[in-house]
């Protein structure tokens, strides 16, 4: 399709979203051409940062208004060719829609390459989407609200009502719901259409029993509609925060916990079988690179929206897509691979380039390594948290042991360890670790920083002695007193 | 304004910095004006301000003051590969006697994945950027719609780069100075992005270019000088090979210098890619739409043609470091007006004409030099 916003009165005609024409002043009105046709085609040989697999073609398609765009395809085609998007066969199929200027648009057209019939007039519904912590829109680490925005309005075309809408999330532990939904934009949002916002941590939960494994689940999620809307963003700890990873924050305080202490690999496809067949528009505008949101992740300028019943197929797709390592929790789910799902709207290769991948271990401190057993997302925060300040410290090398799963292997080889949370220290001792020092997940964050300065700063493997500890106590009882 | 002197680096892969390019053409233009630099009274610059070339550091004009030690008024102007033109058409708008119109890149010190990746951002990054739109790619898509419509060939473009190449042999400044390239070369070059070849591609350089404008009368005057700004993605425009700033920015500078197409004796036209200096014949009014082909197929804009074209090899050959290049089509046309062209001397050169183009036709000067 190919979009241009047109002048009701004088028909001057844009490329880019206007509201008003700035000669007549007059309405705009969006022209949609669908018929298309292949008017030139190039076959390009030199690559790209952004286009690195060579060669690929880039056609020049013709509506039937005569307005041309430029499309990327590794498929030949020649002049004169008709263009068709094809819709989507298979159920489980992922969409892929590059946004041209025009969220809704691009969301429009993912529910008609899903063939989307499923959504009826009564339906109670829950948008889901990812606000973790309290950060601004363009720091990535939130669903665009204007994807939500467009969710809900094109929900209300269904015929939907806005009482039987609510949009829920929680952030991670440690963090408030509300402040993270206000400072995203997506409480506004809400505000605007209507819409209640619903924090899951203080809703009502019900226990979910899957393979042997219970989950107590956010009950709306489980008697309403889904509606996934998660951001793509890279994951230091798990590989990936998108489609599936998303479902987590359903899930109440302590079940998260022991998800994690159970092995998130294992538990995490598990607890999204609670939630079959849910519709996911996965917002990739711009994902995030890198660490991901707690430490040095950036945005990923990635400018696609992905869609899908699937959550592992879709999370598969955006990873080949962004050459990054499908995570195993996804791996086990989406077990016909890449090859095997339908993908509409975009071809993969022609989506392809590198995004930054998370690089396990890694803080954001240089001498800093971090041994993850697995540790629930409170201690994970809490360790980049600490490990962000004393960037600038230059020390000796330590590594941070954390979680409950861990191995005498993955500590082969290791010394300066510090186990850090009370999970590891207990594995630890039933592993018979000699570490250099213990440090609780339950002291202050003051506390924990200066008792981690003073082991990066010692050269000898020195244990926290009872001055370091009383030290550390002041210290944060002066950091009280000063706020 | 009239232009009292010109100055230009040799263009090619020097890895000095673009501090030192600058000076270098500052320092010659300087010398040829026979001015001193207490004589300038406001520096206009240009540059596309490269985050790939490992200096990291922007504010060109106060990097200029640093380097030329002047604290005068200084502004630089940005319009990508426009940008040269765009300053000196801005020069030559201030009311100040004496003005120093510069232009300096460090382009060449990244892999080509990272070059091509910056010269990228010059083009529209929704729909092109992200749809592989490479500026090879664009002008691909040009040259073919040129091609379908007025039956040219990719002889025909072969023919701009031999010609180019053949120019550039002979000017000591240029990156392909005193090296031979072949028709036969042409034609088997690598494909970049079909139709075009690697020799239909301009070089991407390092250099600097500058001049000086006046007030008061000297050799050369700057009769016409017009610049026109367009849609941003050629692919907007209803006629795809016919770009509207060109024949807009033409016909004010014509009109300006009271002169018709026909008066032009020497043209350095923007050929960053083959088909746009065919198209830009018939934009500039040098011979009908479509007709472009016939020029170079007839040998008039060869350098003993009617109407010498790029004979200074053309961003083709001599090479194209992004603002600088506009600076520098004024650097040769002085040369020719003044008969210092050496071995590519045209001869009786009255009125020469310069087209610099930022983009797919998107920003256009067009300056028109008069012998006095």
């Amino acid at each position: 399709m190919i979009i241009r916003w047109i002048c009701d009165n004088c028909n001057k005609k844009w490329i880019y979203p206007v509201e008003k024409c700035i000669y007549c002043k007059g309405e705009i009105v969006k022209q949609k051409g669908t018929k298309l046709k292949v008017v030139g085609i190039t076959k390009v040989t030199i690559p790209s940062p952004m286009h690195p697999i060579i060669p690929y073609n880039v056609l020049l398609l013709q509506d039937e208004f005569e307005n041309r765009i430029p499309k990327k395809t590794m498929k030949d085609y020649r002049i004169g060719d008709v263009f068709i998007e094809e819709k989507a066969k298979t159920k489980d199929a992922v969409s892929v829609v590059k946004v041209k200027y025009d969220i809704y648009e691009a969301i429009k057209d993912i529910f008609s390459l899903l063939s989307i019939n499923e959504l009826v007039k009564d339906d109670k519904l829950l948008i889901k989407p990812s606000a973790v912590m309290a950060a601004y829109q363009y720091q990535a680490v939130a669903t665009n609200p204007e994807v939500i925005d467009a969710v809900i309005r094109i929900l209300f075309e269904m015929g939907i009502k806005e009482e039987n809408i609510i949009v829920a999330e929680q952030a991670i532990i440690g963090n408030d719901s509300f402040d993270a939904a206000s400072k995203s934009g997506i409480l506004d949002v809400c505000k605007k259409n209507g819409v209640r916002f619903v924090d899951i941590a203080k809703g009502a939960f019900e226990q979910v029993k899957i393979d042997g494994f219970k989950f107590n689940i956010f009950k709306d999620a489980l008697d309403r509609k889904v509606i996934n809307v998660p951001i793509m963003k890279t994951n230091s700890q798990i590989g990936l925060s998108g489609a599936m990873e998303n479902l987590i924050r359903f899930a109440d305080e302590n079940t998260q916990r022991n998800m994690f202490l159970n092995g998130i690999d294992t538990t995490l496809p598990k607890f999204a079988m609670a939630f079959k067949d849910i519709l996911t528009i996965a917002d990739a505008s711009v994902g995030m690179q890198g660490q991901g949101p707690l430490t040095l992740g950036e945005p990923a300028f990635l400018n696609f929206l992905l869609g899908s019943r699937n959550v592992a197929n879709l999370d598969t797709v955006f990873c080949e897509v962004t050459m990054l390592q499908v995570p195993p929790y996804v791996q086990s789910e989406s077990n016909s691979g890449v090859k095997k799902i339908e993908v509409v709207g975009n071809e993969l290769d022609a989506l392809k380039f590198q995004i930054k991948p998370p690089v396990p271990g890694d803080t954001a401190h240089p001498d800093i390594k971090v041994i993850d057993g697995k540790a629930c997302p409170a201690c994970f925060n809490r360790m980049f948290s600490i490990t962000s300040k004393l960037v600038g410290l230059r020390g000796n090398q330590l590594n941070i042991v954390m979680g409950p799963m861990l191995t005498n292997d993955m500590l082969k080889g290791h010394d300066r360890i510090v186990l850090f949370g009370d999970c590891a220290i207990s594995k630890s001792t039933e592993l018979g670790t000699k570490p250099m020092a213990k440090i609780s997940e339950r002291l202050d964050e003051i506390e924990q920083l200066v008792l981690f300065k003073k082991l990066l700063t010692s050269a000898s493997e020195t244990a926290i002695t009872p001055v370091d500890k009383v030290r550390s106590k002041m210290k944060n009882f002066l950091h009280n007193v000063t706020r | 304004m009239y232009i009292k002197g010109v100055g230009m680096t040799k263009f090619g892969v020097q890895t000095c910095t673009s501090q030192e390019l600058v000076y270098e053409a500052a320092l010659e233009a300087l010398e040829d004006a026979d001015f001193k630099i207490e004589d300038i009274d406001v520096i206009v610059s240009s540059t596309v301000d490269t985050s790939s070339n490992g200096e990291r550091q922007r504010g060109f004009s106060s990097i200029l003051s640093s380097i030329l030690k002047k604290k005068v008024p200084s502004i630089t102007v940005s319009a990508v590969c426009g940008g040269g033109g765009a300053a000196l058409w801005t020069a030559n708008r201030l009311d100040y006697n004496n003005v120093l119109v510069i232009g300096g890149e460090k382009l060449l010190s990244n892999n080509t994945t990272i070059i091509t990746d910056e010269i990228l951002m010059a083009a529209e990054r929704i729909y092109e950027q992200t749809e592989g739109l490479i500026f090879p790619a664009q002008n691909a898509l040009i040259a073919q719609q040129y091609m379908l419509k007025y039956g040219a060939t990719t002889d025909d473009l072969d023919l701009v780069a031999y010609k180019n190449h053949k120019n550039a042999y002979l000017n000591p400044k240029a990156r392909f100075y005193k090296k031979e390239v072949t028709l036969k070369q042409i034609k088997k070059s690598p494909v970049i992005a079909s139709p075009l070849r690697l020799f239909d591609c301009s070089l991407s350089v390092n250099g600097a270019a500058a001049a000086i404008l006046t007030k008061d009368e000297t050799d050369v005057e700057i009769a016409g000088s017009s610049l026109f700004v367009d849609r941003l993605s050629a692919f907007e425009s209803e006629d795809m090979v016919s770009w509207e700033a060109t024949k807009l920015a033409a016909e004010e500078s014509y009109n300006q210098a009271g002169i018709t197409p026909q008066d032009i004796d020497v043209a350095e036209l923007h050929d960053a890619f083959t088909p746009v200096e065919l198209i830009s014949y018939e934009d500039l009014g040098f011979c009908k739409k479509g007709e472009g082909k016939e020029l170079i197929r007839k040998g008039v804009t060869n350098l003993d043609g009617k109407l010498p074209v790029n004979t200074s090899g053309g961003l083709k050959a001599k090479g194209h470091p992004i603002c600088v290049t506009g600076i520098s089509q004024i650097y040769e046309l002085v040369k020719q007006m003044r008969n210092e062209a050496g071995e590519r001397q045209v001869s009786n050169v009255k009125c020469a004409l310069a087209q610099n183009i930022g983009g797919a036709g998107s920003t256009v000067t067009v300056h028109i030099l008069k012998k006095v």
